[in-house]
């Protein structure tokens, strides 16, 4: 066994490869992943917002007429920084509805968009359970008889056993 | 044997859905009516700008009388076409003592080209010139022409985003100016 070998399996050498990886866990999970300067924050929020003439483009991408007017409000009211990026979203939304949000808001009416899916996974999901619970219950009657079952064969085999030799089957 | 009492259950709470959907769309209004819009029935936004003589505009100034904001490009077909009836509706409205304010708001749009439409079609109302389309941000209009209807008190009490008539904006006027709903 080399020197090498011999050191890898000491623990303290384990104790401290776990402390390097729970250390960059800790460091990746904790970074500030947000923008860091305005123009990132601008262009983060452009990418929320759907182009009001397009179809599944985000303004950010968008070089309509009303794209480039929506950019030019954000720039401003970040460069303002008087309101945070949910109230300059719902600013948006107030003058282009709801349709301007690429993700769908997750109360009322549009909540339905993320409560419906969840709930036909759950739906899908018991119905598979009952359905596999059912299977097996038949399953389990076909291989297994019962003690009825057992007992109605053997009386069969008894009384066929029993009778005069000119009434058995040939 | 369970599945069979379940089947009614199932088959009432899928029609309650369906009724539900029917329900909600047969209430819907009719989208001749007024299109949607968050701001129905609030103040009208910060709407500032320059017009074409040069003059500021601010909206929140024209409180007391009705206004009438068109948005407008001078390369759009529709605007283009619902030109000589909106010039019917404001000389009818000018022909009144508390005719309704109108304003063209010219989004995007270059100067040289909105002064030369007007020249050439007529028009003597003023023209505001929205060229960073603030204005058009502030009140979500993303295609034209818009036409937007604001009360004495400043509220939004109309829009429409389609070609209109003369006839048809001064019937809705008239009708909110009666005291109808949006």
């Amino acid at each position: 066994m080399t020197s090498w070998n011999r050191a890898l399996k000491r623990w303290p050498t384990w104790v401290a490869l776990v402390l390097v990886v729970v250390s960059f866990l800790a460091v990746g999970a904790t970074r500030a992943s947000g923008p860091s300067t305005p123009v990132e924050r601008a262009e983060e929020l452009e990418k929320r917002v759907a182009c009001p003439t397009c179809s599944g483009e985000s303004v950010y991408e968008s070089r309509a007429t009303a794209s480039e007017n929506i950019k030019d409000r954000i720039r401003l009211l970040v460069d303002e920084g008087q309101l945070t990026d949910d109230e300059i979203i719902a600013q948006l939304e107030v003058a282009y509805t709801a349709r301007v949000l690429l993700v769908p808001k997750a109360s009322g009416f549009d909540a339905l968009v993320w409560v419906l899916p969840v709930a036909a996974l759950v739906c899908a999901l018991a119905g598979l359970g009952v359905t596999f619970r059912r299977w097996k219950r038949e399953a389990a009657v076909d291989v297994d008889p019962t003690d009825d079952d057992r007992e109605l064969v053997a009386s069969a085999l008894r009384s066929e056993s029993e009778a005069p030799p000119e009434e058995r089957d040939p | 044997m369970r599945g069979r009492r379940l089947a009614p259950f199932i088959a009432v709470a899928v029609a309650l859905v369906i009724a539900g959907l029917f329900v909600i769309l047969a209430g819907s209004k009719p989208s001749e009516d007024s299109a949607e819009t968050n701001l129905m029935g609030k103040p009208a936004p910060t709407a500032t700008g320059t017009l074409m003589d040069g003059a500021s505009f601010d909206l929140s100034r024209r409180k007391g009388d009705w206004v009438v904001l068109n948005f407008f490009q001078s390369s759009c077909i529709p605007c283009q076409q619902e030109h000589p009836e909106l010039q019917k509706f404001v000389a009818a409205q000018q022909a009144q003592p508390d005719g309704a304010r109108f304003y063209t708001i010219a989004w995007a749009d270059d100067r040289n080209a909105v002064e030369s439409f007007f020249a050439k079609q007529g028009g003597g109302w003023p023209v505001v010139l929205d060229t960073k389309g603030s204005i058009a941000v502030a009140f979500g209009v993303s295609k034209v022409p818009e036409t937007w209807i604001i009360d004495p008190e400043g509220n939004v009490r109309f829009r429409t985003i389609a070609e209109v008539t003369a006839d048809f904006l001064g019937s809705q006027l008239e009708r909110l100016r009666e005291g109808g709903g949006s």
